[in-house]
């Protein structure tokens, strides 16, 4: 018997992806606006990588910055930039934005 | 805003300022010359104006890390040109010596680009609001004065320890740098997801603070994590006994000028 070609490769396509699917990491957002993190607090999974999507709604750049995460990383003016952080053990994280740390403070919560 | 422009600026001029001091004390030592290094710095800070201009455009690549993988690679460019400049350290041809100038304004080079275009974008974001700029000025300038100063004394403070130990001290040191800069790397890559940032090796945040003044100053030197990951550990100590391997061999040469006091 004769299988059509496009639904075994479909099928082929959803046996690779179906995994890759499940792995993917739980996405979260953090907006920065007028030098301010929103929300400030984020909830994530404890024991799970988690991609941090972060919006930076100012026309400056900022640096989202945290010791405990062991993360840096510069978010230009107007730009959208992600960040893969943990996995975690249960616990606060404090993060902030180096550029206004006056301001620009958050906290990432695992659990 | 004075002052967290000068802690901004400082910590990213320090780490240039360390690695500039190290291959300059070696050049002082093998009695060559260290006038690269300015054109080293110059064309860091063109690279380094590029890198900023073009970083929203770089931030898109490879789904939004596109900063991580340009910055590891800068680190790794940065690395396995002090490897070899370890390499090169040994007997002195005329080539040689050539091919170690090149690959020491290289490394500079590198470290600039890396280490500037943070202090760019920082810049030009506040510049646009009239009330920072003096306070922003100000802060620069007394950042590169700091940082500029520490360099200088660490440059001196090396070449007044006799010669015996100071030979293994820089090298030690060049392959702590090297360390460092794999582990950045790599801290790069986990952050990017690129690669498995592993178990968390100990936490000794409560020891020495990153954010005190020690841990800053530990960061910049050899580069201190409170928290390290096991794959930060993996690079960084394989990237220093790899480095140290490298300059012990190639220094245990003949008649090797690098042991030798070229002061006059």
């Amino acid at each position: 018997m004769k299988v059509p070609l496009l639904p075994r490769v479909a099928a082929l396509a959803a046996l690779i992806a179906a995994p890759l699917a499940i792995a993917a990491p739980p996405v979260v957002e953090i907006e920065i606006r007028d030098h301010l993190f929103f929300p400030s607090t984020v909830r994530v999974p404890a024991r799970t990588k988690v991609k941090l999507v972060v919006i930076n709604r100012d026309p400056t750049a900022e640096e989202f910055e945290s010791y405990e995460l062991n993360r840096e990383k510069i978010i230009p003016g107007g730009a959208t930039s992600v960040i893969f952080i943990g996995p975690l053990a249960p616990g606060e994280y404090p993060f902030f934005g180096e550029f206004f740390p006056k301001t620009a403070q958050g906290r990432v919560i695992a659990e | 805003m004075l002052l967290s422009t000068l802690i901004v600026v400082l910590q990213e001029i320090l780490e240039a300022a360390l690695i500039i001091s190290l291959l300059l004390v070696i050049c002082r030592l093998r009695g060559a010359s260290g006038r690269w290094v300015w054109p080293a710095a110059i064309a860091g800070a063109v690279g380094a104006a590029l890198y900023a201009s073009l970083i929203e455009e770089v931030s898109l690549l490879f789904d939004y890390t596109g900063q991580e993988i340009t910055n590891a690679a800068l680190q790794l460019g940065i690395y396995l040109c002090l490897a070899a400049s370890a390499l090169l350290m040994g007997c002195g041809t005329e080539r040689r010596e050539r091919l170690l100038r090149l690959t020491m304004t290289l490394a500079v080079s590198l470290a600039v680009v890396r280490e500037g275009f943070e202090i760019l974008l920082y810049q030009s974001g506040l510049m646009a609001s009239p009330e920072l700029v003096t306070p922003l000025l100000v802060g620069a300038t007394l950042a590169t004065g700091i940082g500029a100063s520490i360099g200088a004394l660490f440059y001196y403070g090396l070449l007044s320890v006799p010669a015996a130990p100071r030979r293994t001290l820089t090298l030690g040191l060049i392959a702590l740098f090297g360390g460092n800069m794999l582990s950045q790397a790599a801290l790069m890559l986990i952050q990017s997801d690129w690669l498995p940032g592993g178990a968390i090796l100990w936490d000794s945040s409560a020891l020495l603070p990153e954010d005190s003044l020690a841990g800053q100053l530990f960061y910049a030197l050899v580069g201190y994590e409170a928290t390290p990951s096991l794959t930060q550990a993996i690079a960084y100590f394989g990237g220093f006994t790899l480095l140290a391997g490298l300059a012990a061999a190639a220094t245990r040469c003949g008649d090797n000028p690098f042991t030798q006091d070229h002061r006059p």
